[in-house]
């Protein structure tokens, strides 16, 4: 009887042994599932795209704010080049290809009808003047299996002449979505009546619900038409409007 | 006979134990590590690229400035060496941007090294608008 008795006690101990192992295996899972590290490694990938993406839509508004002050009309194209070859060399072994298309017809830009050529174009000595640019890019990113990545970069500037009495012009400044461009000082503007400069005393922005912001310029001067305004924002874009 | 029984079993519960703990991959595994420190500094250099500060503090040569944003946006116990290149190698920083002990670099196992890009800046004050890219070489090393 002892030895039968000695025999069923090693078998539960075996047993709760076996069981022991399990609850601490199926433990061991549970834990890993719960803190369990999720390593994305597209995300490592993400800021590169952006850093492109971002420096891609800035090279097209330094191109448009050397076009505004060259009319050079292959700026953009020649920058663009060059930008291509340089992302290649830079990020040599990730197998990052960037191609580009240049607008090169007509757009409905805001309500604003531009007509690209080599993606730049610009309106200039009407009361309602614009410079924009268009481009849109195409990214490849072999390393990571990463094909057809489109994004556009549109640059639009945009002044309109509102009045002008006495001393006093306003204007507004759009830029891309018709957003008021804000912060722009004396500086940034330019009065001219032909080749003579009229020096600016003060610039004021108000709040108006139908134009957004708009700048009264006060110059030292009673202006006679037609008076020229020029604007160049804080990208460096410029945008010269007529008033009659 | 049973006491020896209950040893044994608790030597194979801890091995148990241990094995599990073994087989865990964290966070802050070396297989992560580089990944991770990657990661971190090409969101900081992306941040503040939107942000136009990184620009800004390169074309202007404001290298404490530059130095001063990245060791607020990084961890303290990570340390960097920022350098800024033109396109043909040549080294754009005359003070070197360094947060650190220099020893780290060359001992630890897990070094990231982030490249970023910027195309150019427009600087008003000369009413400059050309293309002129530069890199950015950062090396981080958690300390």
């Amino acid at each position: 009887m002892k030895i039968i008795k000695n025999g069923r006690g090693q078998y539960v101990i075996i047993a709760i042994l076996m069981i022991a192992i399990m609850i601490i295996s199926i433990g061991a899972l549970m834990h890993r599932a719960v803190t369990y590290y999720r390593h994305e490694p597209w995300e490592e990938y993400l800021a590169l795209i952006g850093n492109i993406e971002l420096n891609s839509k800035r090279l097209v508004e330094l191109s448009l704010a050397n076009y505004s002050r060259t009319l050079n009309q292959s700026i953009l194209k020649t920058n663009l080049e060059k930008w291509k070859t340089d992302i290649q060399s830079t990020y040599i072994g990730k197998g990052i290809t960037l191609n580009y298309e240049l607008a090169n017809n007509s757009y409905n830009v805001y309500g604003t009808i531009i007509k690209y050529s080599s993606g730049l174009n610009c309106s200039w000595l009407q009361r309602k003047s614009f410079t924009a640019a268009n481009a849109t890019f195409t990214l490849d990113i072999t390393s990571i299996g990463l094909t057809g990545y489109k994004f556009t970069a549109l640059t639009f500037l945009n002044l309109t002449i509102l009045s002008v009495s006495g001393r006093i012009i306003n204007a507004t400044v759009k830029a891309e979505y018709k957003m008021p461009v804000v912060g722009l000082t004396k500086e940034n503007f330019q009065v001219r009546f032909g080749n003579t400069v009229i020096p600016i005393l003060s610039t004021r922005s108000c709040y108006d619900t139908k134009e957004g912001i708009i700048y009264t310029i006060e110059c030292a001067q009673n202006i006679s038409t037609p008076i020229i305004l020029e604007v160049s924002d804080s990208r460096g874009i410029k945008v010269i409007a007529q008033y009659t | 006979m049973r006491i020896v029984e209950v040893i044994i079993a608790s030597f194979i519960i801890m091995f148990a134990l241990s094995f599990a703990n073994m087989l865990a991959v964290t966070p802050t595994s070396p297989k992560y590590e580089v990944t991770e420190l990657e990661k971190m500094g090409y969101n900081v250099l992306f941040d503040l690229d939107k942000r136009g500060i990184l620009a800004n503090f390169v074309y202007n040569k404001q290298w404490n400035d530059l130095q001063a944003a990245l060791r607020v946006l990084l961890p303290l116990d990570v340390y960097f060496n920022l350098t800024v290149c033109y396109l043909n190698g040549t080294e754009v920083n005359e003070i070197p941007i360094f947060y650190g002990n220099r020893e780290t670099f060359t001992s630890s196992k897990n070094v990231a090294s982030v490249t970023y890009c910027l195309c150019g800046y427009f600087n008003s004050t000369i009413n400059n608008a050309d293309y002129d890219p530069r890199i950015l070489i950062l090396q981080l090393v958690r300390g």
